[in-house]
């Protein structure tokens, strides 16, 4: 590997300052597309969806076959943390409503930690963003009321919301490191599942895939139904249940590069 | 954009606040200036039984408004000839480097920068990076072949050596004249980088209570301007 790359090292160094500029030229479109959307939207019935494809024949239709299952969409910002957040946030949402099975995520979520240190991920700073974590499901654990609106309420706050998406990537990359020899097969390239994880699963803003969906939710011991809607033939609206044959628990919506929350 | 930073705030003065109370062996940090979080002066002692042994290293650490999304970036305020540091002293070093798909880098994609990284462990790398530089992508390309040289005739071509060990002289000198004393066996490395007392320990609940929990027009003024200013330049120069 080494050789492969030595001859590389001239032309790379001067990229450096290149990288930089694409790197704050992201940024900044980050920043934009922030500023304009919430963390996580109010739940909006499925028609505005509808309305967004007036003009868009092949979405439109697909927004109808849709509509037969769900009535309701809650959006979330597009900033590559959006499987993550909507996924905790409806997941939240209905263990407010789901006592027995809060308790169950509770212990769970307050074992994780010892976990993720002993796979080597820095004590002080894991030791943080899972206080806050915690902080967050013991705020939601109240009345059902007040509890569904402290969780929006955290889920906008960009302190609390950020942590959040973190830890789960933390609690991600953990269960793909703990079970690498079956996750390894999913990897394209040559890339090892620790490789992987701190390319794609641990740092801020990277796109989530299949790969991320199967070892978060079986990680929590929950299901997830995705609905994938692009550009493809046919009305239909796919399915994919994750981790395969789990009851899902969250239904999301999956358009090119992002997610949205659904309800039935 | 207040939120985030009240968030990098808030992971600043609890980092800074842990580094007082519990110094990490070879290092010392203060800020720069006390009013603010974002740019940390570090000083660093040469490792003894290295090359850098009895040198006192000072360099700057800037960190982004949204720290710990984003690393912070060093640049050495006092000279150092080394592989992976640049003219004007930026250090270049992967576990600052946001993770890029680039397989072309010659640098391990275990190393890259992930919001768990902290200044403990930025620090520790930064004292291995001085004693095993990363010749795969120079910033010094000159500082980077003398070292080849030096470590291929095992020692024997000491141009690197010389240079090295001149500076690290030279900035123990600088540090006497401040009147601090750089540990020089191991023992002393370790044992007194972790006994000394905090010094300059500042109130964070300052910096908690005010910025993060309450005031959002606060942070907005706090940060961005600041971090603009040290970011554009930064880049300028480099």
């Amino acid at each position: 590997m080494e050789d492969k790359r030595s001859p590389q090292w001239s032309s790379e160094n001067t990229d450096v300052n290149q990288d930089e500029l694409i790197l704050q030229q992201q940024r900044r479109i980050e920043r934009e597309i922030s500023e304009s959307i919430a963390l996580v939207g109010e739940k909006e019935s499925l028609i505005s969806l509808e309305l967004e494809y007036a003009k868009d024949e092949v979405y439109l239709a697909k927004t109808k076959v849709l509509g037969q299952k769900y009535s309701y969409i809650r959006r979330t910002r597009p900033d590559g943390n959006c499987f993550f957040r909507a996924f905790s946030y409806a997941y939240l949402e209905r263990l407010i409503d789901n006592k027995e099975e809060y308790e169950k995520f509770r212990e769970l979520a307050l074992k994780s930690k010892d976990n993720l240190v002993a796979l080597g991920f820095p004590q002080f700073t894991v030791e943080d963003f899972h206080d806050t974590f915690m902080e967050v499901i013991d705020k939601v654990g109240g009345d059902s009321e007040a509890s569904r609106l402290e969780l929006h309420k955290l889920f906008n706050e960009q302190g609390y919301s950020d942590y959040v998406v973190v830890y789960l990537r933390l609690i991600t990359s953990g269960q793909l490191q703990r079970e690498a020899d079956f996750y390894q097969h999913f990897i394209e390239g040559d890339r090892t599942i620790s490789e992987f994880c701190h390319q794609e699963v641990e740092p801020m803003y990277k796109e989530s895939d299949h790969i991320h969906i199967i070892a978060m939710s079986t990680a929590l011991g929950t299901g997830v139904r995705v609905r994938y809607m692009d550009r493809g033939a046919g009305t239909e609206v796919t399915a994919h249940d994750f981790p395969e044959g789990a009851l899902p628990t969250v239904h999301l919506l999956y358009r090119p590069g992002h997610y949205d929350i659904l309800y039935p | 954009m207040a939120q985030p930073t009240s968030s990098a705030l808030r992971a600043l003065a609890l980092e800074y606040k842990s580094l007082q109370e519990e110094p990490v062996e070879g290092f010392r940090v203060k800020l720069v200036n006390e009013d603010n979080m974002f740019e940390w002066e570090v000083a660093i002692f040469g490792p003894p039984d290295t090359l850098y042994q009895g040198g006192y290293f000072k360099a700057h650490m800037k960190f982004p408004p949204d720290y710990p999304y984003s690393p912070p970036s060093i640049r050495f305020m006092t000279k150092v000839w080394h592989p992976n540091v640049y003219e004007n002293g930026d250090l270049c070093i992967s576990i600052l480097h946001p993770p890029v798909d680039d397989p072309q880098s010659g640098e391990l994609p275990c190393e890259r920068w992930n919001p768990t990284q902290n200044v403990r462990t930025i620090l520790l790398s930064v004292i291995s990076l001085l004693n095993e530089p990363n010749t795969y992508s120079p910033a010094n390309v000159d500082a980077s072949v003398m070292y080849r040289r030096w470590r291929d005739s095992k020692g024997r071509d000491k141009e690197y050596e010389n240079i090295i060990r001149k500076q690290a002289q030279a900035a123990k000198m600088e540090a006497e004249k401040e009147g601090i004393v750089v540990p020089l066996t191991l023992e002393d490395y370790c044992i007194k980088t972790r006994a000394r007392p905090a010094e300059q320990q500042l109130d964070m609940t300052d910096f908690y209570d005010d910025e993060y929990e309450l005031d959002d027009d606060e942070d907005d003024q706090l940060s961005a301007s600041d971090y603009e200013d040290g970011d554009d330049s930064g880049n300028g120069e480099s």
